[in-house]
């Protein structure tokens, strides 16, 4: 039970990464690699700030999600003012930000024993709620602090899901949505496409280093490694929630990003405890991202020649 | 009409040249002047890479020009981007796939087009207002598509999303309407309807307009002038009195001259090389 917990946390947590992957990859048709730079700048962010200055947890959480636009925005300057390709300005921007995480971290690890973070707060508001350090649940004993983890990720993602639902239906939020479908267009409507995408970046950006931020404050410790690969984790999600929703609207698609990281967090807990090596797990996230990738092509293929084979 | 009114648009000494310096520079624009009075009905014709479509990015501003100016409703807009000069101009593409966002809903493309110009802040999109009055607008166009409000737009046919096209484009009166050859990719019935619905817009709201097209039935039938470009620059100018004598065979013996000209062109510059090289 704990296990499942600690899984469907981590997977909400994630949702907040997944949910800014579906940002850049879906609406804006980028793969943006500075999601991998930006997860540890939130981190480092608030790992500093709690550790070091003793800032108030909301406060530092928020400093992550900042962060993580600064990130963005640098990124998005880089495709727009200078032109330059997304996928290299996502790599210079993960690049620099390696040094910058660890000028922040001061060294690559820094561990929040003894700081007050969310979690502390958690182990607070637990008490509070239920009354005991554990709780019974249909059987299971569940530490009261990890459940009231669980329950605040999930009402923090399911806010922020809303929130985003709510300016995708903006007129601002609209018009960007649309300058990733047809940028001619939106530009012919008066739509200043360039400052979009800039800010599109950094919202996603920012949401990856809330993530990033929530994280390190669940596991106790900020880590310079701890982004690699994590835009790969965040597009197997959204594809993930694709295939379960499979509805173009902005809400389904925001849901199902949700969904489907949770779900993949649940699939890697479910195949450690199997006895995967945690050594391959990049190996096979990346392995999954592709075959997602080209599977419905192959099956185009596929199907249209056994269609075309005389009965 | 009065002489004195200001023109809606006046270019100036426009130049352009694309790829400049290498064996891929063309010329599009050899110093174009033109005037348009409000009001105005312009057709834009010429053979192909004459420079029509050129000509109306350039007023729209997806370029800035090399040399020149250009003004619309008395403002120097040669400087501004093309999303700035949106606030005065409305725009249909010859590309039915151009002028919408496929993916997203009839109401929503038309709530990116009620903003034309205007801050897009964080109101709801569709409004609800805007939706009943796109109800109304879009029963007019009678093509049943006032119930299909939340389908996505990229599920209609090319002349479906033309007539929606150009209604966005004059959602919010435009001080300049440019049609780039918006029914060309059309079969011959849609482009009809299309073409029905151009004039009883340009009509009914009075726009200055410039209208591109290959169709000399359409050049004839359509506007109060006539501008015919060749090689980067205006070659004829036909006014509304010239215009209403004129007929379709006058225009294709126009035509005839300018290939005639350049064919003496071409073996006039091969008799230069004869003799020279
Ligand atoms: N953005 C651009 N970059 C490079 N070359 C361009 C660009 N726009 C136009 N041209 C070139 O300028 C020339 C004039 O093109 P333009 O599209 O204006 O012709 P047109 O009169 O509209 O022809 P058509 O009747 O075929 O549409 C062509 O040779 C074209 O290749
Ligand atoms: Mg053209």
């Amino acid at each position: 039970m704990t296990l499942l917990i600690g899984a469907l946390t981590l997977g909400a947590i994630l949702a907040l990464l997944a949910l800014g992957v579906y940002i850049s990859f879906r609406i804006f048709a980028i793969a943006d690699i500075t999601v991998d730079g930006s997860l540890t700048f939130g981190a480092a962010v608030t790992g500093i700030l709690l550790v070091k200055y003793g800032v108030n947890p909301l406060l530092a959480t928020g400093a992550g999600f900042v962060a993580g636009m600064l990130a963005g925005t640098v990124s998005g300057i880089l495709q727009t003012r200078f032109r330059i390709n997304p996928l290299l300005a996502g790599i210079l921007v993960m690049t620099a930000l390696y040094s910058v995480n660890l000028h922040v971290m001061g060294r690559s690890n820094i561990p929040f024993l003894g700081a007050v973070t969310l979690s502390s707060y958690c182990e607070r508001i637990g008490h509070h709620l239920f009354g005991a350090a554990a709780i019974d649940l249909a059987g299971w004993e569940v530490s009261a602090t990890d459940l009231t983890v669980l329950l605040l990720m999930g009402l923090l993602v399911g806010l922020t899901a809303l929130a985003l639902w709510a300016f995708f239906r903006t007129d601002l939020g609209t018009a960007m949505r649309a300058s990733g479908d047809n940028p001619q267009m939106v530009e012919a409507l008066g739509g200043n496409v360039q400052r979009y995408r800039v800010f599109g970046l950094a919202l996603s950006n920012g949401l990856v280093g809330l993530a990033g931020s929530l994280w390190a404050q669940y596991q106790n410790f900020a880590d310079a490694q701890m982004g690699i690969g994590m835009v790969v984790w965040g597009l197997a999600s959204v594809i993930i929630g694709e295939a379960l929703t499979a509805a173009p609207s902005i809400g389904y698609a925001i849901a199902g990003a949700i969904i489907g990281s949770v779900l993949f967090r649940q699939l890697v807990a479910i195949a450690l405890s199997f006895g995967l090596n945690p050594n391959d797990l990049k190996l096979v996230t990346a392995a999954f991202v592709f075959v997602a990738l080209v599977l419905p092509d192959f099956l185009a293929k596929y199907g249209a020649r056994a269609n075309r084979r005389p009965a | 009409m009065n002489a004195t009114l200001q023109p809606m648009v006046r270019i100036s000494g426009a130049c352009k040249t694309f790829h400049a310096g290498t064996i891929n520079e063309v010329r599009p624009m050899r110093g174009i002047d033109l005037e348009i009075a409000e009001g105005s009905f312009v057709i834009v014709l010429g053979g192909n890479g004459s420079g029509k479509s050129t000509l109306l990015n350039a007023i729209a501003g997806s370029f800035l020009l090399d040399a020149g100016r250009i003004e619309l409703d008395g403002r120097d807009v040669t400087a501004w981007p093309e999303y700035r000069r949106a606030s005065l101009i409305g725009r249909v593409f010859q590309n039915p796939f151009s002028g919408t966002a496929p993916t997203m809903t009839i109401a929503e493309n038309f709530s990116l087009a009620a903003k034309r110009g205007l801050m897009r802040g964080l109101g709801w999109a569709p409004s609800r207002r805007l939706r009943d009055e796109l109800r109304e607008r879009v029963f007019e166009l009678k093509m049943g598509l006032e119930d299909r409000m939340d389908t996505a737009i990229g599920s209609l046919s090319g002349g479906q999303r033309q007539a929606l096209t150009l209604l966005m484009a004059t959602w919010l009166r435009p001080r300049l309407l440019l049609l780039d050859e918006h029914t060309a990719a059309l079969d011959p019935k849609s482009a009809d309807q299309v073409i029905a619905l151009t004039d009883r817009i340009v009509t009914r709201e009075r726009l200055t307009t410039l209208m591109v097209t290959h169709s000399m039935q359409q050049a004839v039938n359509l506007g109060d002038r006539i501008v015919m470009m060749h090689k980067g620059q205006v070659l004829h100018d036909f006014s509304a009195t010239q215009k209403r004598r004129l007929r379709v065979d006058d225009l294709l013996a126009c035509f005839e001259d300018i290939r005639r000209r350049e064919l003496l062109d071409e073996s006039a510059a091969e008799m230069l090389q004869g003799q020279y090289v």
